[in-house]
């Protein structure tokens, strides 16, 4: 009876459990149905958008730009129809101006593809800074302890008192006169606070554990320990964080723009959509339906999987022993 | 199956049924506890050892299991035991095997996705057709539990003295303030100064052994005629954990209780427990006098757990001997005998057959292995454990 | 304790200190106050400029520049000081003063966003809770992510654009077709279905028993006329007071020991025949008047429930003042509608407003005020408080499903409580302490909110001033909602911080 030495087997055991863990995460997120509907859903959104009015220079399928001004067909009423015609309906029809046309007669699905691309783009870049910045000074925090923990946590609790909408509103038109990325950066200035709490709390419950202990004993340095150590323990609760993070940003991002203080014209957002045409709601309401539906539906999805997410890392926290 | 068995006293009226093996003799093992004849002088004794003739609690033929998502968890599959007034019933067994599930059965507090089978009878009573509101009137003042974690067990922002008022309340109307005067009187038994005083305290302003006294004194406080103490030492210091166990016991008698103990620790039952039932994977596998299983052990899994614990008569310095491998899965349990992957003395039939609790060559002394005679045939049943270098010397 | 609170106290001044200054230091980023002027070919253009550089101190570096804005605002905590001086508009108005009108209708809006939003959500997270994984739990998870992924200021308009419209043509026409009555009474059914739970049988009969009351009482209230004039009457309180009576009764200590029962019954009928007889004090009492009798209400169930309540004093005292002041809402609401004709009449029967928090030159006396007020809420505060009551019933959800699986429960439990008692005594306590802490954090959250729910709805409130302010370039008035919405959340996390400490003893020492 001989037994393998103890740390090589300590070794592989951790390996094995490594993969199983990371094995049974996407098991679990491929098997939460709401999430990948959301997914798929997500998905199709993100590929209308860009495909169809392309990006840039590149041209898109739709040919029908959403800056063009022209005759007002059937008082701009939408083409789109999805009521197949044994219903009573006109079949499965894209037709003209698929989501109709706004007073000046131009296309309002382009339009709305335009609001989309930008929304979800400063969404994206709101989300992932936001996270970024999250990450790292919940992880100075948390790992270094002393005066930088009380600067830093002090920071976040004032930035958290105030109301974020108000706060991004004050830099808002500034910024978002600079163009969408500007105005994004800003807003990730001020989104980290609840990442960083959450980064700092597992710190401090990392730091105390024995592989930390033996890594910091052998002279491994700070950033390597953060970098190589804790952080990939705290992986599920960041990716989970910085999901639902783009599901808030896209919100706040269409409110401000509603209010006037987010994405400045030429460019237009799914906000700015609603609060241009929140006036002419009584003649054409699908001036109205159209951007709210998609912010509605890119939040949502997002939402869904961030939650799908969560249940993938942290089975636990939705399940009752009793 | 040969099974040498030696009769029981045929005017034992305890004895259910044949003398043979006979799994279903849930007082196996008393005989020998009343005679106390060879009981070795090591054994610490806490409190009188007398036991009743009343059959309080009978578990017969309980299985429990879970339905997950990773399959059924078949937690209990087939424990029977009855507790006589005045009696100390040890349960042993592995964390996973079982003890805890088979007594929130008995409490009616498993979960409610958990499929019971079998029967539980409470003074012929039976616990699993009753009534809701009557097996809640039962709880608490008739079969009272403690459990194994003090500083969780208590909740953190009622006082001690409300959350054993609370416990009389429930069951008895009667003025707060006699309830109150109850709950010291309880604390005071469980040894716990100034009980007046205490009363008034937070959970958190206790340590952990005073925790567990109050958790005592919340058992008894009704006098119950059972008490189910699930691993009442295990979250304690070493060093509080004989004294608690000495309340238990002493407690125990001043309100005329019987105690089942479980433990996963054979060192804790040894000096307190009339007879043990120890468990593997859900089952029992063997069931007699403490003193019969803890000397002439008749399974190997009960002997591998002697061999784990620091033994009276051995030479300092020999090292503890845990037995090998893990429990197995209770989803997809071994073909045969459960134990088979991790004993020394499996054989090809082990493999295939799962061997039934039965009578062996002590009067009642059950054990649920087909090679016990092998344990029989030597002097300490443990040695099987022994690598081959602790053998030879 | 004091000790506690004294360092509490502190931390609340520096934050407050600090988040000002930040907020200061923004705004004067923001944009230029003299821009508007600096585009200006009038003949005057430099002196204007010079007036407003002098009136805002322009000259002066920001940051010194905060601090003398911090010693005007400083002034504030004196009380009944009256020297007040949060700087001046660029029109040269004090912003005490704009402040003053707008600060009234914002912490209206806030407060009632977050009564509603905390009661709302706390019971449906506890409900949820309790009936994990069941249909309702599903609809509740659904809809709180609904709720959530949301956009306000769409809702916002949606309500204002549609519902507000719908509902109050069909308040000219009052009638419920069957149809709708069916379609409420499916709702109503399915949800009691789901809260009363249990049984495949006992949920069959709930949702029956809640689909013909729902249905049934949405056409019995149709064909007797009663949305011409709703109202609840003497009978209806009388009936509310009972209900009362005996749901607390059931809540509190269950039907075992009568006593609780008839003291909250007593209660009742004190209740219902204060509200035959004091009509000459409710006929247009004042708010001070309405205080004196919630306190009189109280003394007087702590007084039945202490004489009545036999061996279960305590949970009799409860159930007789909780039975009280819910008879005594009962009664508000009673009198409030009674304005609803007079009050139609004035709105000419658009009695869902869209716009602004009241109806400029109406007075209908208090009840009649009570009325526009709350009439003016319904909206904003239904647009403001869907994402408050998602938070809430989710953490309440995950709290109570955390509590419920604690060690302290299953003892609970063991002793023989039942499970009542193993609820709202062990359960309900330790899993809504951690409910105060969100309380502070979701205030910031409605401040926020109403920004945009001002907007949309017309609002002359603290998000208006803002929005005005930002848009003017006008730097005092700004940095006046973020004084008064720092202190507010500020204060409530203090508030928040000490009610744990005093509900959760093991803090109450550190
Ligand atoms: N609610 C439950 N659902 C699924 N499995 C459970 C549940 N409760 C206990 N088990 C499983 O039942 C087995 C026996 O547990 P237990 O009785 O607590 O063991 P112990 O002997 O250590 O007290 C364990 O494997 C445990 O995982
Ligand atoms: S039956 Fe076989 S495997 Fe099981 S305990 Fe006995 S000897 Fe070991
Ligand atoms: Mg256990």
């Amino acid at each position: 009876m001989s037994a393998p030495p103890p740390v090589s087997a300590q070794a592989q055991g951790m390996t094995v459990v490594a993969r199983t863990q990371a094995q049974l995460v996407r098991r679990r997120f491929f098997r939460h149905r709401a999430a990948m509907s959301s997914l798929l859903l997500l998905v199709l959104i993100l590929l209308l958008a860009v495909t169809s009015i392309g990006v840039g220079p590149i041209p898109g399928w739709w040919d029908k730009p959403y800056t063009g001004i022209g005759p007002v067909v059937d008082e701009g009423r939408p083409t789109l129809s999805v009521v197949p015609t044994f219903l009573g309906g006109d079949g499965l029809r894209w037709g003209e101006h698929p989501f109709g046309q706004e007073n000046q007669g131009i296309d309002y699905f382009s339009l709305t593809m335009r609001g989309t691309q930008i929304s979800v783009m400063i969404a994206f870049i709101v989300g992932l800074l936001g996270t970024f910045i999250g990450v790292a000074i919940g992880a100075l925090a948390g790992y270094f302890r002393g005066w930088t923990e009380t600067i830093l946590m002090r920071l976040t609790d004032v930035i958290i008192i105030l109301p974020l909408l108000a706060l991004v509103a004050v830099l808002g038109r500034v910024a978002g006169n600079q163009g969408p990325v500007v105005l994004a950066v800003v807003i990730a200035l001020f989104t980290w606070t609840g990442l960083a709490r959450i980064v700092r709390g597992e710190f401090l419950s990392l730091r105390e554990k024995e592989f930390i202990e033996a890594a910091r004993a052998v002279g491994t340095p700070g950033h390597r320990i953060i970098r190589k150590h804790i952080l990939p323990n705290t992986v599920g609760v960041i990716i989970v964080s910085a999901t639902l993070a783009i599901a808030g940003a896209v919100l706040l991002e269409t409110a401000l723009s509603f209010l006037g203080f987010g994405v400045q014209p030429p460019d237009t957002s799914l906000g700015r959509l609603v609060s241009d045409y929140e006036t002419s709601f009584a003649t054409r309401p699908w001036l109205f339906w159209w951007p709210g539906v998609f912010i509605l539906s890119i939040a949502l999805t997002v939402n869904f999987i961030g939650d799908g997410l969560r249940d993938a890392f942290d089975p636990r926290q939705n399940k009752v022993r009793n | 199956m040969s099974t040498p068995t030696s009769e029981p006293p045929a005017t034992d009226p305890r004895s259910l049924g044949s003398a043979g093996p006979d799994p279903q003799d849930v007082t196996a093992g008393r005989h020998a506890a009343d005679a106390g004849s060879r009981r070795p002088a090591h054994t610490a004794v806490f409190g009188e050892r007398r036991v009743g003739d009343e059959e309080l609690l009978r578990v017969q033929d309980l299985a429990v299991d879970f339905p997950t998502d990773d399959g059924v968890v078949k937690a209990v599959r087939g424990v029977s035991y009855a507790l006589h007034s005045g009696e100390v019933l040890g349960i042993v067994g592995e964390s996973g095997s079982g003890k805890s599930v088979s007594s929130m059965a008995v409490m009616g507090l498993l979960p409610r996705n958990a499929n019971i089978s079998g029967t539980i009878t409470f003074r012929g009573d039976d616990l699993l057709s009753m009534s809701a509101a009557a097996r809640r009137s039962l709880r608490g003042r008739k079969i009272a539990m403690i459990f194994q974690d003090p500083m969780t067990a208590l909740n953190p922002v009622h006082t001690i003295g409300s959350q054993l008022a609370e416990a009389v309340l429930s069951h008895e109307l009667m003025p707060r303030r006699a309830a109150t005067a109850r709950a010291e009187e309880a604390l005071a038994m469980v040894g716990i100064p100034q009980p007046r005083a205490r009363l008034k305290n937070y959970p958190h302003e206790f340590s952990g052994g005073m925790r567990q006294r109050a958790i005592i004194a919340m058992a008894i406080i009704n006098s119950p005629d059972v008490i189910i103490a699930d691993e009442p030492t295990t979250a304690l210091d070493v060093t509080v954990q004989t004294q608690i166990l000495e309340t238990l016991v002493e407690v125990k008698d001043q309100v005329g209780a019987a105690i089942v103990l479980i433990t996963h620790d054979l060192g804790v039952v040894a000096g307190v427990a009339h007879r043990v039932l120890v468990m593997y994977a859900g089952k029992a596998v063997e069931m007699g006098s403490t003193d019969e299983t803890y000397y002439r052990a008749r399974m190997p899994y009960t002997a591998g757990l002697l061999g784990s614990i620091p033994a009276h008569d051995e030479v300092v310095g020999t090292r503890l001997r845990p037995i090998v491998g893990s429990p197995p899965s209770l989803i997809e349990l071994p073909t045969g005998c459960s134990f088979s992957p991790r004993c020394p003395l499996a054989t090809e039939r082990c493999h295939s057959e799962e061997p039934a609790l039965a009578g062996t060559d002590d009067p009642g002394h059950l054990a649920a292995c087909h090679h016990w005679d092998q344990l029989a045939a030597v002097d300490d049943p443990s040695s099987f454990f022994r690598t081959e270098s602790e053998r030879a010397r | 304790m004091v000790a506690f609170i004294a360092r509490r106290l502190m931390i609340s001044a520096v934050l407050l200190l600090v988040g000002t200054f930040l907020a200061y230091v923004l705004i004067a980023l923001s944009g230029d106050p003299l821009q508007d002027l600096r585009q200006d070919t009038g003949p005057d253009r430099e002196n204007r400029i010079a007036a407003r550089t002098e009136l805002l101190d322009l000259d002066t570096p920001v940051v010194l520049r905060y601090f003398l804005w911090l010693g005007g605002a400083a002034k504030c905590l004196v009380p009944f000081a009256g020297e007040c001086d949060l700087g001046q508009s660029i029109r040269g108005q004090d912003v005490t003063f704009l402040l003053s009108g707008a600060i009234g209708a914002t912490l209206r809006l806030i407060l009632v966003a977050t009564v509603m939003a905390v009661f709302v959500g706390v019971v449906v997270g506890i409900v949820t809770a309790l009936r994990q994984y069941s249909r309702l739990d599903y609809s509740a998870t659904l809809a709180s992510f609904v709720f959530v992924s949301l956009p306000l200021f769409w809702f916002a308009v949606l309500l204002k654009q549609y519902i507000a419209i719908d509902v109050n043509d069909w308040l000219g026409d009052p009638v419920v077709t069957v149809g709708t009555a069916v379609a409420v009474g499916l709702v109503t059914g399915l949800a009691w279905g789901g809260v009363i739970g249990g049984s495949r049988q006992r949920t069959l009969v709930s949702f029956g028993i809640g689909f013909v009351g729902g249905a049934g009482l949405l056409l019995l209230l149709s064909a007797t006329g009663w949305f011409d004039s709703p109202g609840i009457g003497p009978i209806g309180v009388a009936v509310m007071a009972l209900a009362s009576a005996v749901g607390l009764t059931a809540l509190l200590s269950g039907f075992g020991y009568r006593n609780v029962l008839y003291a909250a019954l007593v209660m009742a009928v004190i209740g219902i025949v204060a509200n035959l007889s004091l009509g000459a004090v409710l006929f247009d009492p004042g708010w001070w008047t309405l205080l004196l009798l919630l306190l009189l209400t109280v003394a007087v169930g702590v007084g039945v429930g202490y004489a009545m309540g036999g061996l279960q004093r305590r949970q009799a005292v409860q159930a007789a003042v909780w039975t009280g002041v819910l008879t005594g809402f009962a009664v508000v609401v009673d009198r409030m509608l009674s304005a609803w004709d007079n009050y139609a009449e004035a709105v000419n029967g658009r009695v869902v407003p869209t716009f602004g928090s009241e109806t400029p030159n109406y007075d209908g006396g208090f009840w009649g005020n009570l009325l526009d007020s709350t009439t003016h809420l319904a909206l904003p505060t239904l647009a403001l408080i869907l994402v408050s009551v998602a938070t809430y019933s989710r953490y309440t959800r995950a709290s109570m499903l955390e509590v419920m699986n604690q060690d302290y429960v299953r003892t609970a439990r063991s002793k023989g409580l039942n499970e009542r008692t193993v609820i709202i005594r062990h359960a309900f306590r330790n899993g809504l302490i951690p409910i105060t802490t969100l309380i502070a954090f979701d205030v910031a959250g409605l401040l926020g909110g109403a920004v945009v729910t001002e907007t949309v709805f017309g609002w002359q409130g603290m998000g208006r001033l803002f929005t005005t302010a930002l848009t003017e370039v006008d730097p005092n008035p700004a940095m006046a909602f973020f004084v008064v919405t720092g202190a507010a959340a500020v204060t409530l996390n203090m508030l928040a911080d000490i009610a744990y400490a005093y509900l959760d003893p093991r803090i109450r020492v550190s």
